[in-house]
């Protein structure tokens, strides 16, 4: 029953000023395990918030980071699972899933989580699952239109992963819901 | 959930051993479940409620089953995993339900309250009896404790966990276990009963069926001779010893409801430890449950707005004055809240005081007693809802029985903080018998006392509330040692009045002296304590002999801690000789039983040496001629307590009874001495002080015979006076240190001939007493001249006086 919190593509002080309000109020600390971050965030100010929200924060750098020192690709094991983690610039075209398939095979993981289209996105192929949180702000993208604020909750139990997808959609927050298992000794 | 790692601990001491034996019949209510006496659970689940007291097997094996069936289907509820689906339900309401909800009521807002939960659990299970680790801290054993309590404070969340609850269900899980092992051991020794009896015959593999019956016997022969024979011999079940019977019926599988009737079952012992646990804390409907003891608010309505547990605790104290006022002044003038100890004592009853073997006789005590309620009219109230049924009632009775069990440590304390910690670490090798048949025999008091006691209950509603009110003012006083609160104020508005008008005088008076203005501050702290002091008095009679020397705080004290039981001798002396010496510069506490800073009372204890500067100049150097005096020469703090002692000791008696009946002679004789130290007060103001002055008198002379150190002490007058730096004579402050120090060291008790001494001491303070009197009538308001003379005057006859008192105490020493 761990909880971990997919979030990305912030975008503040540049974008945007704050997490949607409806949002902050759901994030309370005590409650999530681990954090991942795609990246974007782009200031400390941003990176102390979400560290006090759970002192585990894993988070990799994006093109507007303003903290240079954040790995471009990061692997994590939580529980049963292997979770791949990256901005999502680096991997063109932008959002192709055949692409990000081939980085999820390289990082030899189960869960890719990449962000940069600010577009939520869960993907499963054979040799595992993507996801992309969106942006949490709802920041500009140049790539998207009509961004909505989004992120996800993964609640990892042995071998099963559900997915709970948080977006804000004329201003209320919708959730969904989805399940992903594992087979025991393949991949997803 | 029971797994074979329960029966590990082979070398635990089966309960069987340590069981009182007479506990059994005569208390109980049903003889034929009394009769199960080797049965700690199924007593304790019978006494509980849980079984019904019913003699028929089946019916036992009956409740058994519902009472676990309704434990599963709790369990089944309450415990589920919030991921897995519902079977055939729609898809909960992705809004509410994500586990970022902030609804509480929503699945995953009770997950995390029960994680919440679990982790509080786990804390205090991972400290759970650690010395018997062996069977407590297995996983097993622990997942039981933990969900227990995670299931029960999940159906009662207005009282959630509380630390203390685990230690509850502890000795229920183990009565539990150690049935199960009885069973398993008598399992071995009657094997052959054991089989499964289909129609009540044996079925044996190569015989035929008629005759397998009487061949099964040489079968199941095991190796021991003796078995045999017993197999023999008991054919049929009925020739069993009972207990033994009953405990095969009890686990026969083909009984009343199969096999969840076994009643002693280690299948199903997390069922019966919740059934006996929530049995417990709800008391089954009677006056007693142990959840009231966690809540802070109160459950009754108006009666008193106080958490149970201090209601409780206040009941505790105020049996304990009934029972022994002596000790509970004492304890009220140390500041010690019952609540204190109490809480731990009564949350956990008693876990935490006793060895397990120890606390189970106890429980079976208490679980004893019957728990409904003593009071069903409704027009009548009891004072303290803890005292309503008998077992609320054996509670309080038998923590003041162990109040009075470790009396004369407590007795000897001067802090509260010293006499915490003797009531918190209980002794653990004490004599349980003589404990609980104590207690036993205060039960009826306690519930007499609670009905017919000052509380008229009856009629005048008014009425109900005075004595009570007293005593729970008292022990809800938050600060104890603020001045005046801590005694009982019954009688307030006689002491009242007296303690204004002092204070009023206090304040007219000017304090250009160097010593007036350290005195005046500490005289108004002096008249406070001395108020305090004479608050005693207003409590029943037999405290009256203690608090007749109302000297200054500690001397009260010592008192007590002579007329009661023996204490440490040279520890207290040491000590006290030790803060005497570096005392009397205000800045050290003086052992004071208050918890008042200590500088005023030491300054107390300056004035009063320098009151009775001639007094005690003159007895010190009575007592420095005494044949069993030790050389004064060097200050040495340590004491010789032996020798003196004894004599220390009659005399000290004496002093205790001859105050008794000389508390009038007393309020005569300190006129003398307020003379000396405080301007003419007015006559209240007087008497406090005379009291002091007396009873301080008393002390000099009286340690002047007993103890060696007392007369170290006298060594130190250059020390105490440079310190004290008052102008009246060195001498006082070392001899009042000498005093008080002396006090310290008498701990024994005399007989009651010393009382003729102290009679003859009576008079011998009267005379001073009237002396000053007349000195008294002479002096208005006093500046530091008139005071002077006073104190001359005084001087010489108190010296008079002083001479008498050597006379009487050479008599005592003597003795």
């Amino acid at each position: 029953m761990v909880l971990v919190l997919a979030i990305g593509d912030l975008h503040i002080p540049h974008r945007a000023a704050d997490l949607p309000a409806k949002f902050k109020s759901m994030l309370v600390p005590g409650k999530i395990q681990h954090i991942i971050c795609t990246g974007n965030l782009c200031i400390k100010e941003v990176h102390d918030y979400l560290k006090s929200l759970c002192p585990s924060l894993h988070i990799t750098r994006g093109e507007y980071d303003e903290d240079s020192r954040y790995p471009e690709t990061k692997t994590i094991t939580i529980g049963q699972f292997k979770l791949g983690l990256c901005h999502g610039h680096q991997v063109v075209p932008w959002g192709d899933l055949d692409s990000l398939a081939m980085l999820q095979r390289q990082l030899d993981v189960d869960i890719l989580v990449s962000g940069h289209t600010h577009q939520f996105k869960a993907y499963k192929h054979e040799a595992g699952v993507v996801i992309n949180p969106g942006s949490a702000t709802g920041a500009y993208s140049s790539i998207t239109y009509d961004v909505n604020p989004s992120f996800v909750l993964m609640d990892i139990d042995g071998l099963r992963v559900v997915v709970y997808v948080y977006e804000l959609i004329d201003g209320e927050v919708k959730v969904d819901k989805i399940d992903f298992k594992k087979t025991s000794t393949a991949t997803l | 959930m029971s797994p074979a790692a329960l029966l590990e601990p082979t070398t635990k001491t089966l309960p069987e051993s340590s069981l009182s034996t007479e506990s059994s019949p005569e208390r109980g209510d049903v003889g034929s479940n009394r009769g199960f006496w080797d049965l700690r659970g199924v007593r304790w689940r019978t006494d509980l409620g849980v079984l019904p007291s019913s003699s028929s097997v089946d019916d036992v094996r009956r409740v058994t089953a519902n009472t676990r069936r309704s434990y599963a289907a709790l369990r089944r509820r309450l415990l589920i995993d919030p991921l897995i689906p519902k079977d055939g339900s729609n898809f909960p309401d992705l809004v509410m339900d994500n586990p970022l909800s902030q609804d509480p009521d929503s699945m995953w807002g009770r997950f995390f309250q029960k994680a919440e939960l679990e982790k509080m659990v786990d804390q205090d299970l991972s400290r759970l009896y650690p010395e018997r680790g062996s069977y407590f801290q297995t996983p097993g054993c622990q997942g039981m404790l933990r969900r227990i309590l995670l299931l029960w404070c999940i159906s009662h969340p207005n009282y959630g966990y509380r630390q203390g609850m685990h230690e509850l269900l502890a000795p229920l899980l183990y009565v539990l276990q150690a049935d199960v092992e009885r069973l398993s051991a008598v399992r071995k020794l009657y094997e052959h009963y054991f089989t499964d009896n289909f129609d009540g015959l044996t079925f044996d593999n190569s015989d035929s069926a008629y005759t397998s019956h009487l061949k099964q016997i040489p079968q199941h022969v095991e190796g021991n001779n003796e078995i045999q024979e017993d197999q023999v011999k008991f054919n049929n079940l009925d020739e069993l010893d009972p207990k033994i019977q009953t405990i095969i019926s009890f686990s026969d599988a083909y009984g009343a409801e199969g096999e969840l009737g076994i009643v002693l079952s280690e299948k199903f012992m997390e069922h019966d430890a919740y059934c006996m646990f929530d049995a417990l804390m709800n008391g089954s409907g009677g006056a007693v449950s142990m959840a009231s003891f966690f809540s802070p608010c109160p459950l009754n309505g108006p009666q008193n707005g106080l958490p149970p547990v201090i209601e409780a605790s206040s009941a505790l104290y105020q049996l304990l004055a009934i029972v022994d006022s002596s000790l509970y002044a004492h304890l009220t003038e140390l500041g010690v809240e019952p609540q204190y100890f109490a809480l731990r004592w009564l949350r956990v009853l008693f876990g935490r005081e006793f060895a397990l073997e120890d606390l189970l006789v106890i429980w079976d005590e208490i679980l004893s007693f019957d728990n409904s309620r003593l009071n069903s009219e409704n027009d009548l109230e009891t004072n303290f809802e803890v005292l309503d049924s008998s077992r609320g009632a054996f509670i309080v009775a038998l923590a003041v029985s162990m109040i009075l069990y470790i009396r004369s440590s407590i007795l000897a304390t001067e802090t509260a903080t010293s006499c915490l910690q003797r009531l918190l670490n209980f002794p653990q090798d004490g004599n349980l018998g003589k404990l609980l048949s104590k207690a036993k025999s205060l039960v009826n008091i306690a519930i007499d006392a609670m009905r017919s006691g000052p509380p008229r209950m009856s009629n005048d509603g008014v009425h109900e509330h005075v004595k009570p009110t007293g005593f729970r003012n008292h022990s809800l006083s938050s600060d104890a040692a603020s001045s005046g609160s801590p005694l009982s104020v019954v009688r307030d508005s006689y002491w009242e009045e007296k303690w204004r008008v002092l204070h009023k005088e206090e304040q007219k008076q000017t304090s250009p002296q160097k010593q007036g203005m350290g005195q005046s501050q500490r005289k108004g702290w002096s008249e406070k304590v001395k108020m305090r002091l004479l608050r005693t008095e207003s409590d029943p009679s037999s405290s009256k002999a203690h608090s007749e020397k109302m000297g200054p705080s500690r001397r009260h004290v010592r008192r007590n801690l002579l007329d009661d039981l023996a204490r440490q001798l040279g520890l207290e002396e040491e000590t006290e000789n030790e803060k005497v010496v570096c005392g009397n510069g205000g800045s050290e506490e003086n052992s004071s039983i208050f918890s008042d800073p200590p500088s005023p009372v030491g300054d107390v204890n300056d004035n009063e040496h320098e009151n009775d500067s001639e007094q005690s100049s003159v007895a010190s150097n009575i007592l420095v001629d005494e044949p069993e005096a030790e050389p004064e020469s060097k200050p040495n703090p340590e004491p010789e307590p032996s020798t003196a002692a004894d004599s220390g000791n009659a005399i000290r008696e004496v002093d205790e009874n001859g105050p008794g009946p000389v508390s009038n002679g007393l309020e005569e004789a300190t006129p003398t001495k307020g003379v000396e130290n405080e301007e003419s007060v007015g006559k209240p103001g007087l008497n406090l002080k005379e009291r002091i002055i007396l009873s301080g008198k008393h002390w000099f002379w009286k340690f002047g015979k007993n103890q060696g150190d007392g007369f170290m002490e006298k060594g130190n007058d250059p020390t105490n006076s440079s310190l004290v730096g008052r102008d009246q004579k060195s001498d006082v402050a070392s001899s009042g240190a000498d005093v008080t120090s002396k006090e310290e060291s008498v701990n024994q008790n005399k007989t009651c001939s010393l009382k003729n001494l102290g009679q003859s001491m009576v008079e011998n303070l009267q005379v001073i007493e009237s002396v000053f009197q007349q000195e008294k009538g002479e002096t208005g308001h006093v500046d530091n001249l008139s005071k002077k003379a006073l104190v001359d005057r005084g001087q010489m006859t108190a010296m008079s006086a002083l001479k008498e008192l050597r006379k009487i105490s050479h008599i005592l020493s003597e003795m």
